[in-house]
């Protein structure tokens, strides 16, 4: 798992690459809280995940908790059928809001 | 945050390090650092934890719980530093061999944890295993952390549910189901808006623990198809749901995909209520496999012989030690979890009456399990339902021990209500008590209509269609040359067996199951369902369908479409009523005194006939003090003639209103709700042969008013 922080269309956005277990789940998580701020807004980019776990859901999941609680907002973009697919069935999805593209996502939390 | 002093460890052991466990609760846990692992054995000598990698053949480590890792009777030990997201665990429990004396130790299995809350090696539907598996059924460790927002269990009241009886599988496995992960928990969350459209407010889902499909596998001599154990009543383990019914089984998720599933139902107003089997376990006689009790503690487990042999009132080989106090434990563990990880709202207990046999499969008066699953904090706002018999032929119904709060499954409604729906004489003395709500089974312990759950048929017998379509059961595919399944079904073909082109006969049928849909939909207690039965699904035939997992189990939707009638008809009867709280009264209906809530009539008003010849019985039901509430009349003609029946007078100025009349075709045959039809002549009316007629009263109705409504003929 790679991740990477980078600023799009105006807002930091965190990529992650590869698979998101409970391997790499923890690394996740502290990489993600270090290097953005919890009241802005935040798009996760998933478009180069490959798999995520039940350890990977529930970062995804904590980091938007903890960004709903200091008043940020958050999208997801990309992710293959399956992951959107594994989210629906655990019910993941639903504290997502999930977009084709970053830049869709950018938008959307733009009118925000 | 201060790190807990606890989270160190103090052993080394090939490599890993541990320090002693917490010995409660039971299995595995996650803790800071590691993961505790804690298992109970009263004769095992030592235990080894075993360690896989998922789906690895071999194990990477063998753990020995360390002597001072040893309080009481349990083995209990920290591992830290485990990716416990994938690995899987099992022990090895030394003991002594002495099956005379109850043990059957064997440190060569590996055994699965009883605790498990996740199991893997079932994890994708009918694929086939790895039969040289050295451990087929393996425990794992899962978040328990699922986010449940502010769901909570439903609560709602007894008397006013309309539970469907329902297998995952069977629901929504047939292609016809048209959703995309057909045959699994998500694809009931598909489903939801057919059921909310229905109208049931509870699903009683068929076990959902973890079993094995491919117990007992073997062709049938019919089609040559794999049989597989479908139904499921055969538990591998207790805690953890079965894999191979979610679509995510291949991921592990199973544990977030059935709460995701129970979480949308409640979000839906529907209560989940699951069949639970603690009678006995899937490793059968002293023949069956090791999975997991008979290895870990044989003697506790199970209800042995003096000769160290399987007593079996299950009929399936063995039979779990339920009111050994730390069976009894496991099982109200077991239920806890339930209902505060799963939200679980009610348990229906497969014969539940070896819940109340002791150590030696007596009978007892008050059996401890029963009593402490009765006035269990945690438990305390469940539905309780017993199927209160077993195969040892202990039968309850009518007298299970509940202390006001068990269910029963009452069998005798079943089997009174069929009987008189085929025309049998001498019925109507019973169904007068059936359709109360049973005082005559319940009322002398005090106990209300919420004692009783109503149904005519269910997954064990004939469907619904198959009740009025076959006077013998036709298991063939079975592979047992027809001998399983019940002998007394109570069923009558209306005149042709099985299929049928002749329109008389098909009509007959459609209307028979319009009769029981709606005998049953006015009854007191709590109607069940069987899923299917609303648009016609058929088995042809079978009634012990528990090993076909295949068209003659799943349901086809495409009956929607052909049956389409019989779904307008049950809806319609579960809107009527859900409408009419006289319907769903908690207490029994005053029947005795001058505002009885509820009056008898026969083809005369006020002179009930329930002679022997008897096959007609009307009852009209009416709320003394409620002038805004409607009184609603109900006549079963369940002889093959027609019978004129003379009506009671309706409440003050209202007149009689015609809600249903099975006699009559589509549309005429039910009514929207409001839309009900003015009765022409107020005095009496013919009810045709076979057939149930169902009115309201109402002040201001018009005549004539045809939005799809019922008619029926005056005389």
């Amino acid at each position: 798992m790679e991740i990477s922080v980078s600023e799009q269309y105006g807002l930091p956005v965190v990529k992650m690459s590869g698979d998101l277990d409970s391997t790499s789940a923890s690394q996740a998580e502290q990489e993600i809280f270090s290097s953005i701020d919890l009241k802005t807004q935040l798009v996760l980019d998933m478009t180069d995940c490959r798999y995520i776990s039940s350890a990977g859901l529930r970062v995804l999941l904590m980091v938007c908790k903890q960004l709903k609680a200091q008043g940020g907002t958050w999208a997801l973009a990309g992710g293959s059928e399956e992951i959107i697919d594994i989210m629906d069935m655990t019910g993941f999805s639903t504290f997502f809001t999930i977009f084709t593209t970053v830049e869709q996502a950018a938008e959307s939390l733009s009118k925000q | 945050m201060i790190r807990r002093l606890d989270a160190h460890p103090t052993h080394e052991c090939k490599g890993f390090s541990l320090r002693s466990g917490k010995p409660i609760p039971f299995g595995a846990v996650i803790v800071p650092g590691g993961v505790n692992f804690s298992v109970y054995s009263r004769y095992a000598d030592s235990c080894v934890l075993v360690l896989f990698n998922k789906h690895e053949p071999a194990p990477f480590a063998e753990i020995p719980f360390f002597p001072e890792f040893c309080i009481g009777n349990v083995f209990s030990m920290v591992v830290f530093d485990l990716d416990y997201e994938n690995i899987e665990y099992g022990y090895r429990m030394t003991g002594p061999w002495d099956p005379k004396s109850g043990h059957r130790f064997d440190s060569s299995k590996i055994l699965l944890d009883p605790y498990a809350k996740s199991i893997g090696g079932r994890d994708e539907w009918g694929k086939e295993p790895d039969w040289s598996n050295i451990f087929p059924h393996r425990s794992r460790i899962f978040f328990d952390d699922f986010d449940w927002e502010d769901d909570t269990q439903l609560q709602i009241p007894f008397e006013d549910l309309v539970i469907y009886e329902m297998h995952v599988r069977n629901f929504t496995a047939h292609p016809s189901s048209g959703i995309k992960h057909p045959g699994t928990f998500s694809g009931i969350r598909e489903k939801i808006p057919y059921l909310k459209s229905l109208g049931i407010n509870c699903v009683e889902l068929l076990p959902v623990h973890e079993f094995d499909e491919f117990e007992h596998s073997r062709l049938s001599p019919v089609t040559g198809e794999r049989l597989m154990n479908l139904w499921g009543y055969s538990n591998v383990g207790f805690f953890a749901p079965k894999a191979g019914y979610a679509a995510t089984g291949k991921y592990g998720m199973q544990v977030d995909e059935l709460k995701t599933t129970i979480k949308a139902l409640h979000k839906a107003g529907i209560e989940v209520i699951l069949d639970v089997v603690f009678n006995h376990t899937a490793e059968g006689n002293e023949q069956g496999p090791y999975i997991s009790y008979r290895g870990i503690d044989n003697k506790s487990y199970y209800m042995l012989t003096p000769e160290g042999y399987y007593y079996n009132f299950s009929g399936c080989g063995n039979t779990l030690n339920c009111n050994n106090p730390i069976v009894r434990n496991m099982i109200l563990d077991c239920l806890r979890y339930w209902v505060s990880d799963y939200h679980i709202d009610g348990f229906r207990f497969d014969l539940a009456s070896i819940l109340g046999r002791d150590q030696n499969g007596a009978p007892m008066n008050s059996p401890p399990l029963l009593e402490t699953l009765a006035f269990d904090p945690v438990l305390g706002k469940c539905k309780l339902i017993a199927e209160a018999w077993d195969a040892g032929g202990l039968y309850q119904v009518g007298s299970f021990p509940s202390w006001d709060r068990w269910a029963e499954w009452n069998g005798k409604y079943r089997d009174d209500m069929r009987r008189f729906l085929k025309g049998d004489a001498g019925m109507v003395p019973a169904v007068m008590q059936r359709l109360q709500g049973s005082p005559d089974l319940y009322q002398w312990q005090n106990r209300m209509t919420s004692a009783s759950v109503n149904f005519i048929t269910c997954h064990d017998g004939f469907t619904l269609m198959d009740l009025v379509s076959y006077n013998d059961k036709h298991n063939e595919a079975n592979g047992e040359d027809n001998r399983d399944g019940s002998n007394d079904n109570s069923s009558w073909n209306c005149g042709a067996e099985g299929p049928s082109d002749d329109p008389e006969i098909t009509q007959l049928r459609l209307k028979q199951i319009k009769n029981a849909a709606a005998m049953l939909l006015v009854s007191n207690g709590a109607p069940m369902v069987l899923s299917g039965d609303e648009m016609g699904n058929s088995q042809d035939g079978n009634n012990n369908a528990y090993c076909q997992d295949n068209s003659i189990s799943w349901l086809n939707w495409d009956l929607l479409k052909s049956h389409g009638e019989l779904f307008r008809f049950m809806k319609q009867m579960i809107a009527f009523r859900m409408k009419h709280d006289v319907l769903r009264k908690s207490s029994y209906v005053r029947n005795t005194d001058s505002n009885a809530e509820i009056s008898w009539h026969g083809v005369r008003a006020w002179e009930p006939d329930a002679s022997f010849d008897s096959r007609t019985i009307a009852f009209m039901c009416r709320r003394f003090g409620c002038p805004e509430e409607p009184d609603v009349y109900a006549a079963v003609n369940m002889h093959w003639e027609c019978h004129s029946f003379e009506l009671p007078a309706a409440e003050g100025n209202a007149k009689w209103h015609v809600f249903a009349n099975t006699d009559m075709r589509p549309p005429h045959d039910i009514s929207e709700i409001g839309n009900e039809v003015l009765l022409d002549n107020q005095h009496a009316f013919l009810a045709g042969p076979r057939s149930v007629v169902v009115l309201v009263s109402k002040l201001n109705q018009r005549k004539g008013e045809d939005n799809g409504t019922a008619v029926t003929d005056g005389t």
